[in-house]
């Protein structure tokens, strides 16, 4: 029993490696493509082939006219016959695309399924970009251009991290009840905090969590990074920054708060990597002068 | 010793006569409605496979089998396993239900507001959470889920049982009480894992907690139809004595019923149709309740007539509940646990307000 049990294992984790190694292989016919994850859209749009989508998930908000496609719902919970309804020659999918069972049905149903391997960091995002290209076979040229200019930016990111280092920070994603809920480690939140090299004050917590008042204070953050999403559902910028836990910290009594589109900040397709340098930037000119040897101090 | 001998004897004859009266009491209403229902639920079944986010040409599918061989598989692998779980869940759903509030001799039993649908949801929710590699042992997880919300739906049947055993009769108020204790417990449980799982366990249980039947592949169902089928066997076998417990428990027992085992085959039967549903779809509410009120509504109470009458009314709003979930926004899905509570909720206050003008 033991050692079936055991080959099966090893003959799944075989699976899968060789599963992620053909993750990028280009597709036989990208005509029709059905996309389950915001980050993938982005991409291709950005590769230039929206013409080629026939429908995307509910996470798929960037560009907006991406929004216009037939939805093929939340990208873990696709109906098989609905995707297949839209008659896709290809299905892109984030690596968290579901239900599991729905994604077999739909590979035995002879759809070409490319599951997009995800790393939530800078060169993840690169790496990402280029598997998406690679499927849609778009030529080696257009690859290494498009590879250049993304690495543009994590150049840009990286040349900030040394002034940042110090820096303690939280990412807020959003206020119930006056009690803030903060990234911590494993969160998209927390890796964007990572990317770009600052202090995340409440890594040593797992997961998207709410933080009591006496918590906020005593990890004090310097700066709040914040999602447009936690603005809005907390009723606006002052509601944020005028928390009465985020009043007793450094950022709130210096108003030390970065705002920014959420599925840019957390959505980790190409435009995370512009919204990262945007907010490094932004956290940089807080602490420029005095005010970085004060932080540094702390 | 010989007098307990004569007695069954008598009991015997009873029986005989009284299985007799039984029949005379199903009316010729009651037939009506039962073929009425059968009829129906051919048609929707009829309905829900013809119809879905894709057109399927069904007749040019039968003549041209060769062309048209993915629309075939689509029906075959993807609309019809759907199409029979649905039905299942439904039927075994209100079964459940018309059982328990015959046994509770209570109009408020249902598998939902018992709890016991709470227990199968946490000792689901538990095997996702705390299995962690679910991925890798998938095939496994096939039967590991089912068997652990089965094992959550029978703790707390079990529960309920020794509860109700000790107490003897319960009343209304009292029986409510415990199944919001017991819901608040399994609140409690999910939320504790909830709290405690990440990101993407997270989004799992979400999405299981409001029903779907878009797992519901051939590979998944078949364990559960298989555990449901002989405890519906034994769910439907009690009809008889189920008439005979309404004139309360005592007189049951003395026109010869074995109340305990009655109990007992009703509450094991329950909690293991609702495990086995519960774990492949996820919670689905208000069929359960709602159902065996409305097959009462329309020709009584005998048991004889409620119970396969729930079954069939059961499957058929499931059938099309899950019928409505596939295509109200497709290709996108509704959940069908909202469908069924949005159209379940708004009958169970309409029932309780013509209740109130009858009483």
């Amino acid at each position: 029993m033991i050692q079936t049990s055991f080959k099966i294992l090893i003959v799944t984790l075989l699976a899968c490696t060789t599963c992620s190694l053909w993750a990028c292989e280009e597709a036989e016919d990208v005509s029709r493509i059905a996309i389950a994850g915001g980050s993938l859209t982005e991409i291709v749009y950005l590769l230039g082939l929206e013409e080629n989508i026939v429908g995307t998930d509910t996470t798929s908000l960037y560009p907006s006219s991406a929004q216009n496609f037939p939805s093929i719902g939340y990208v873990r919970a696709l109906s098989a016959e609905g995707v297949i309804s839209l008659r896709p020659t290809l299905l892109l999918g984030e690596d968290d695309v579901g239900p599991v069972t729905v994604v077999d049905q739909l590979e035995k149903l002879g759809l070409t399924v490319r599951t997009v391997p995800e790393e939530k960091t800078a060169q993840g995002i690169i790496e990402k970009s280029d598997c998406v290209a690679s499927i849609l076979g778009v030529s080696q040229e257009d690859k290494t251009k498009l590879k250049e200019s993304l690495q543009e930016y994590v150049t840009r990111i990286e040349s900030m991290r040394d002034k940042l280092g110090r820096i303690r920070v939280t990412l807020i994603f959003g206020i119930n009840d006056g009690v803030p809920t903060v990234a911590g480690s494993g969160t998209s939140g927390n890796a964007l905090l990572e990317m770009i090299g600052v202090d995340n004050v409440f890594s040593n917590i797992s997961g998207w969590k709410p933080v009591s008042l006496e918590a906020m204070v005593e990890s004090n953050p310097q700066v709040l990074v914040v999602p447009q999403r936690a603005v809005d559902i907390s009723g606006g910028q002052e509601v944020v920054i005028q928390n009465k836990s985020i009043q007793m910290t450094e950022a709130g009594k210096k108003n030390q708060v970065v705002f920014h589109d959420t599925m840019a900040l957390l959505g980790f397709g190409p435009r995370t990597l512009e919204a990262a340098e945007d907010v490094a930037m932004q956290i940089l000119s807080m602490f420029s002068g005095v005010a970085v040897s004060k932080a540094e101090e702390n | 010793m010989a007098e307990e001998a004569g007695d069954s004897v008598q009991d015997q004859n009873w029986w005989r006569s009284r299985r007799k009266r039984v029949w005379a009491t199903a009316t010729p209403l009651q037939g009506t409605v039962l073929l009425l229902l059968a009829a129906f639920l051919v048609g929707s079944f009829l309905l829900a496979t013809a119809i879905g986010a894709m057109w399927l040409p069904l007749f040019d599918m039968i003549w041209d089998a060769d062309s048209f061989a993915m629309e075939r598989t689509i029906f075959l692998e993807l609309r019809l396993p759907r199409v029979v779980m649905a039905g299942a869940v439904g039927a075994t759903l209100a079964l459940a239900g018309a059982s328990l509030q015959g046994m509770f001799r209570n109009p408020l039993a249902d598998p939902g507001l018992l709890g016991v649908a709470s227990g199968a949801a946490l000792g689901a929710t538990s095997f996702i959470v705390l299995s962690g590699s679910v991925k890798i042992v998938n095939g496994f997880a096939q039967y590991a889920l089912p068997v652990a919300a089965s094992i959550g739906a029978a703790v707390v049947a079990l529960f309920l049982y020794a509860f109700t055993k000790r107490q003897g009769q319960l009343n209304l108020i009292t029986l409510i009480l415990v199944g919001i204790a017991i819901n608040a417990m399994g609140g409690v449980g999910i939320g504790i894992l909830q709290y405690v799982s990440d990101d993407n366990q997270l989004r799992s249980l979400t999405f299981w907690m409001v029903g779907s039947f878009g797992r519901s592949t051939w590979d998944a169902i078949v364990p559960a139809l298989l555990i449901m089928s002989p405890a519906s066997f034994f769910l439907v076998r009690n009809t008889k004595v189920l008439d005979l417990l309404q004139l309360g428990e005592g007189e049951a027992r003395n026109l010869g019923v074995d109340v305990i085992r009655v109990r007992r085959s009703i509450v094991l039967g329950v909690a293991a149709v609702v495990g086995a549903g519960v774990a492949i779809v996820g919670m689905i509410g208000f069929v359960g309740l709602v159902v065996p009120h409305i097959i009462r509504l329309l020709a009584g109470p005998s048991h004889r007539y409620v119970i396969p009458a729930s079954a069939f009314l059961g499957a058929i709003t499931v059938i099309l509940a899950d019928l409505l979930s596939r295509i109200v926004v497709a290709p996108a899905e509704l959940p069908v646990g909202l469908v069924t509570a949005m159209i379940g909720s708004p009958c169970l206050i309409w029932l309780l307000a013509k209740a109130r003008i009858h009483s």
